[in-house]
């Protein structure tokens, strides 16, 4: 269409060096593939009676799904976090650099890249960001946040 | 079976002492006079849960303070880490996760519990001295779990190739845990352009194609040929002292044996007819070849010194490109008798014909060494080329490569995990390799163009 349109421009030899303006019309992919590649889905599930993992006093939620995963992979996020920027992978102490590492160990073989993170009420988003940004390099698709569910409601 | 791996160990002996001999500045790597105990299970690291073992290789620590005493610790755990990577045996922790953990004092004190944080089952820790000779390079793999050195090698020779070093821990550490014979002491050999002369003679305005030897990894290139003209199909013969090629010196193809180490050269076919396609036997005394020598393209074997010369094939296509099977019995081909070109396989003595392939064009096969009872080829897919891989017992074929560029001339590892190909994926025509499922794809030359690789034993 354009295109035509500057010939017959061509051809009457008038307005000649004018451009003409068109729209685009292809879809631009571009950010949503930027959208799809920082995507990483977050949702809540209730924290089983039976746990592993180290202690912490995990947040307190109205309503959660129920963890329904068998072999569960947590990373727990305790308040010592704050000074010593170490966090929990199951029972396993790991410095914040390492993790993104040993969370692609972890994946290796696993069919499901979800993360069960156990933060604890205290520690601040900022300080999960940086987990979630670790996790989300490491290729986890999905964080599950446990949380305690409220009962005398 | 247990024949093959015995012979396979004393030829990679050889090459090692082989390329110490040819150039001096090579180094030669000495096995301690240490007693191995590596038939004991226990030196074996496994991880319990099963996965694959988690191996590191950090930088080696340099006793000296020279350059070029840093710069060989830094390569050797860098090429390490490469080379054990290529068999995909290990998972290799990048190192880039290493700067955290500081290194090793000594080679005796191992910060085994930040390596075990990093979740290393085991890390190789060395260290390079400057001595009167060279360099002594000792290298340690530890058991992170168990905190205690399982798996020890001296060495002791010259600086200027630090890269052997790497390469010889690495096949000693995949036989010594994997019971495997690793590739990273063997080299490719290829026909190349990238010294860009024009040809003299005969063929007008086309580039000189010359034989050069490169590392299985693409380093250490060395011309082999300089002859101006073109020479190409290098097959190395089993003992990786003699190249065999086509090379078109006279005018005419050839056939050409250049002793590389020797520095001396052969030609075994004497000037009759046009020979070309020239590949060494199993046990090197034979060479198997393409010639019109009868008029028509015929696939030939004669022994090394070009004597006893039978013709295999009689018929009025062409056949051509023969290649062994690994023991020597048997001799696969590319035929066009039944309208394009199959893969044929034929007995030496002449007898058993069959025809294999069920491709719509099938070019250049290579049959890999054992265990694996395979044939590479090239088929015609499209435009160009593709690498496929034919399992004879079943006769099932699967494809390697899928269209991009043109994908020709495959040849096996040693081990038969890996093959090299010529593919113009990347522009010009490069040599790659390939892992035999398809996966692993690597570059290993960039100048010039390049083609027809094959791999030493």
């Amino acid at each position: 269409m354009p295109k035509v349109a500057a010939q017959a421009d061509a051809i009457t030899g008038r307005r000649r060096g004018r451009r003409v303006t068109t729209s685009l019309s292809e879809i631009n992919v571009i950010p949503l593939v930027d959208v799809m590649l920082v995507l990483l889905i977050i949702f809540m599930v209730a924290a089983p009676m039976m746990q592993k993992g180290v202690e912490v006093n995990l947040p307190v939620t109205r309503r959660a799904d129920k963890l329904t995963n068998t072999d569960p992979l947590y990373v727990s996020v305790p308040t010592s976090y704050r000074q010593d920027r170490r966090v929990f992978i199951n029972q396993d102490s790991v410095p914040i650099d390492l993790l993104g590492e040993r969370m692609r160990q972890s994946l290796q073989g696993r069919s499901d890249k979800q993360v069960f993170l156990r933060g604890d009420g205290e520690v601040q988003l900022q300080e999960l960001m940086d987990v979630f940004g670790r996790l989300k390099e490491a290729g986890v698709e999905k964080i599950g946040v446990v949380a305690q569910e409220r009962r005398n409601q | 079976m247990p024949n093959y791996s015995f012979r396979t160990k004393v030829v990679g002996a050889v090459i090692v002492a082989a390329s110490a001999m040819v150039a001096a500045q090579q180094p030669a790597p000495q096995p301690p006079a240490q007693p191995q105990t590596q038939t004991s299970v226990g030196v074996i690291i496994s991880d319990s849960a099963g996965a694959q073992v988690r191996l590191a290789v950090p930088d080696l620590l340099a006793l000296s303070a020279d350059r070029e005493t840093v710069e060989a610790a830094r390569t050797i755990g860098q090429v390490l880490w490469d080379d054990l990577h290529y068999e995909r045996e290990f998972y290799m922790i990048p190192r880039d996760t290493y700067k955290s953990i500081p290194p090793a004092a000594s080679i005796g004190t191992v910060p085994y519990e930040r390596w075990r944080e990093l979740g290393a089952d085991g890390v190789v820790i060395g260290t390079v001295q400057k001595v009167a000779t060279g360099i002594k390079v000792e290298l340690r793999l530890y058991n992170v779990k168990a905190q205690q050195s399982i798996y020890g090698r001296e060495y002791t020779g010259a600086a200027a190739n630090p890269r052997l070093y790497a390469h010889t821990m690495s096949d000693e550490l995949h036989e010594s845990q994997r019971s495997m014979r690793g590739v990273a002491r063997t080299k490719l050999t290829f026909s190349s352009d990238r010294n860009r002369e024009a040809v003299l003679g005969t063929v007008e305005k086309r580039e000189v194609k010359e034989v050069y030897v490169a590392d299985y990894d693409g380093a250490n290139p060395r011309r082999i040929t300089i002859n101006r003209a073109l020479n190409v199909f290098p097959n190395w013969s089993p003992d990786g002292r003699s190249i065999v090629y086509t090379s078109y010196r006279t005018g005419a193809p050839d056939i050409l044996i250049s002793n590389i180490y020797a520095g001396t050269m052969e030609t075994p076919s004497k000037g009759s007819g046009q020979n070309w396609l020239p590949v060494f036997s199993p046990d090197g005394t034979k060479i198997a070849f393409t010639s019109n020598r009868d008029g028509n393209p015929e696939i030939y074997v004669m022994d090394r010194d070009g004597s006893d010369v039978r013709r295999l094939t009689n018929n009025p296509e062409i056949d051509s490109t023969p290649t062994w099977s690994p023991s020597g019995t048997q001799i696969a081909f590319a035929s066009g008798r039944s309208g394009t070109p199959q893969i044929y396989v034929i007995g030496v003595d002449g007898a058993g014909i069959r025809r294999i392939s069920q491709e719509s064009y099938a070019d250049r096969p290579t049959w890999s060494p054992a265990p694996y009872n395979e044939i590479a080829f090239s088929a015609r897919t499209g435009p160009g080329f593709d690498i496929k891989i034919l399992t004879i017992a079943t006769g099932e074929t699967r494809q390697i490569t899928f269209g991009e560029g043109t994908n020709e001339s495959p040849a096996w590892s040693p081990n038969g995990r890996h093959l090299a190909f010529m593919s113009t994926r990347a522009g010009r025509s490069q040599i790659f390799t390939v892992d035999r499922d398809g996966r692993n794809l690597r570059q290993i030359t960039r100048e010039g163009n390049n083609q027809t690789p094959n791999w030493s034993q």
